[in-house]
């Protein structure tokens, strides 16, 4: 440091490697953020009165709340999903020979070579009154009119948990793959059932997988504007939608970057809890 | 010569950055650039007024480059001294905000060899109008029977769930908005009553969708059976096969003026309003009137064919007396608090 030292430490490396995609954050993501925050401390459009009137307006508007509420709410019930209906794969994926390996990973990734356009358009086909879910149903006899399933909240996290699956299914994959497979087999002689031996020794060491699985579904989630829009219709409003309404339809920027910044804050406040989760089951396991 | 690496490094980042950044290189000599609408609009203008502009204009160079209103006027707002779009096509809506930020020039009136031929709706001394986009009623001939013919047919109780509207975001739904509370006894000033009247539709209301391009999903997909729509939107679903008519209500088709811009500051200004010249000619607007691109023409002098007189108007006369305009100076004053409001009461 203030010292030349006569030896270089192996272990420290100069920063200047790390300098052109420094400088590249700084001018390409943290000024147009300074800016964002500038602009959402003005009262007025025309951005020339400074003020906190912006973040009243939402924070004491019950209505902005709402839509601040049911966004994050949606989140955690997709990730949900994802996680009930991701595990049991993640968990076969460990347990069967390669040839069938490569098939469930194939079948995990597929999602991510298509457009998230053309996945959720495929979903308004499966989910419409004429679509694949109420046409068979009605073919069985079960319902006599077709069940309303598209522009529901239903719709929109079925097909969101689908679209934003191998977010979770991956990072689960790496972490159970971690698990040495003999803890399985010592549970078990040690009297464990299989219940047990699950929730004692293969949960418990899967958590970080779990969490950073989460918290990568829930931000992918609650951002997801075409998913979101598409399946969801114009009644449902989300964040990302409000957002798009005040700056593009209303030319409101100053309201426009206030919601950014809030819904900013409050998914960076959902994503450290997530992390502080982490770092404690990171003890857990370890004990 | 001999090239270390230093000089070839800066040779190589220079090169890169006049690839990166072209208008270091030319700042100046840079072709008219039109910032059309995207998708059919692109399609439109790119087959038939480009070609019309240069044959006009000696070959001169032009670019498309098609977006969005709002982000139009983002873009110029950004650099308002050397702007980087030479013409603007504006919905009535952000048109005026345009004008009322101060980003458009008068139309050279005097100048323009057409101006004077368009019908007078059409003649907008900030930007004329070179088409109209109009809004009627859009339904499946094969679920409903009878074609409807009044705006208050959406309210029958035999299209209990098939009812499609958009939301406020588009012109579409904002002026839908307005016809409905006319119809009800409102105006541009007030929308309560229109506001009552969706209240009353929700149980024919199947979908509320975010845009009116999801209207022509929805129709695909079985999901709505009639709805509010635009006829360029039909025509083009149509055309794809799928079951859709456009009737014009009783009450009058909605027309909103699609206007065009010279931008202020523009380095090409001659040839924008050239561009602009060419957009409004008889010409131009007759092959954009005919299939496949069906544009509702504003010059005078073109004889109206094909489907547009067989569903909105055979003449310039009978057009006046079918369309209605709407005072977008009124709506965009109160547009935000509307918007708000349907986000908060229109829940289904």
């Amino acid at each position: 440091m203030g010292t030349a030292p006569a030896s270089r430490d192996v272990t420290s490396y100069g920063m200047g490697l790390a300098a052109p995609l420094a400088l590249f954050f700084l001018v390409f993501f943290v000024a147009p953020l300074l800016q964002l925050l500038w602009l959402s401390l003005h009262n007025d459009t025309a951005a020339l009165h400074w003020g906190l009137g912006q973040y009243l307006h939402f924070l004491t508007d019950p209505f902005s709340l709402s839509v601040l509420g049911s966004t994050l709410l949606l989140g955690a019930e997709v990730t949900l999903v994802c996680l009930v209906l991701g595990f049991p794969i993640a968990w076969l994926y460990q347990r069967v020979g390669p040839r069938l390996q490569t098939i469930i990973i194939l079948i995990v990734l597929l999602p991510l070579l298509t457009s998230v356009v053309v996945r959720t358009f495929a979903w308004i086909v499966i989910l419409g009154r004429q679509g694949i879910i109420n046409a068979t149903l009605q073919s069985l006899g079960i319902i006599d009119t077709p069940l309303k399933l598209l522009y529901t909240q239903f719709g929109v996290v079925i097909a969101l948990a689908q679209v934003q699956m191998p977010l979770m299914t991956l990072p689960l994959i790496t972490a159970l793959g971690r698990i040495d497979p003999n803890l399985d087999d010592a549970s078990c002689s040690l009297g464990a059932g299989s219940w047990r031996t699950f929730f004692r020794i293969v949960l418990p060491l899967s958590l970080p997988g779990v969490i950073a699985g989460c918290t990568l579904t829930y931000a992918a989630a609650i951002t997801a504007f075409i998913t979101q829009s598409l399946i969801g219709g114009g009644q449902m409003l989300f964040m990302p939608m409000y957002l798009y309404q005040q700056a593009s339809t209303l030319q409101n920027w100053p309201f426009a970057s206030a919601i950014s910044i809030i819904f900013l804050l409050a998914v960076l406040a959902v994503v450290s809890v997530f992390t502080t989760l982490g770092r404690m089951s990171r003890g857990y396991g370890g004990a | 010569m001999i090239l270390n690496r230093r000089s070839l490094m800066t040779t190589a980042l220079t090169l890169g950055a006049m690839k990166a950044f072209p208008g270091l290189s030319f700042a100046q000599a840079r072709p008219l650039v039109f910032a059309t609408f995207t998708g059919s609009w692109e399609e439109a203008h790119k087959a038939v007024l480009v070609p019309a502009f240069r044959k006009a204009n000696a070959d001169a160079a032009m670019v498309l480059d098609p977006m969005l209103s709002v982000d139009q006027i983002a873009k110029v707002n950004a650099a308002k001294a050397n702007p980087p779009i030479d013409v603007m096509l504006h919905d009535p809506g952000p048109a005026l905000v345009a004008i009322g930020q101060d980003l458009v020039e008068p139309y050279p009136v005097e100048k323009s060899a057409y101006y004077k031929e368009l019908i007078s709706e059409a003649q907008e001394p900030m930007g004329p109008a070179p088409f109209f986009q109009v809004v009627g009623l859009t339904y499946n001939p094969e679920a409903v029977k009878t074609p409807p013919t009044s705006w208050a047919d959406l309210w029958k109780p035999e299209f209990k769930g098939r009812v499609g509207i958009t939301n406020l975001n588009s012109t579409l739904g904002t002026g839908w908005l307005v016809e409905i509370a006319k119809m009800r006894g409102g105006s541009e000033a007030n929308v309560d009553p229109a506001f009552k009247a969706i209240e009353e539709l929700k149980p024919n209301l199947a979908a509320v969708a975010a845009n009116p391009g999801a209207l022509a999903t929805l129709f695909q997909q079985g999901q709505i059976d009639i709805s509010p729509g635009n006829f360029n939107a039909i025509q083009i679903l149509k055309a794809r096969g799928v079951p859709v008519e456009f009737v014009a209500p009783k009450e009058g088709a909605i027309a909103f003026k699609t206007t065009i811009h010279i931008v202020k500051n523009s380095p090409n200004r001659e040839l924008a309003f050239k561009l602009i010249e060419a957009a409004l000619t008889a010409e131009v607007q007759t092959t954009l009137m005919n299939p496949p691109y069906l544009i509702v023409p504003t010059n005078s002098k073109v004889t109206m064919g094909g489907e547009i007189a067989r569903v909105l108007a055979k003449d310039t006369a009978e057009l006046k007396q079918k369309f209605v305009f709407q005072d977008w100076k009124k709506i965009n004053e109160q547009r935000s608090a509307w918007i708000e409001r349907f986000n908060r009461e229109i829940k289904i």
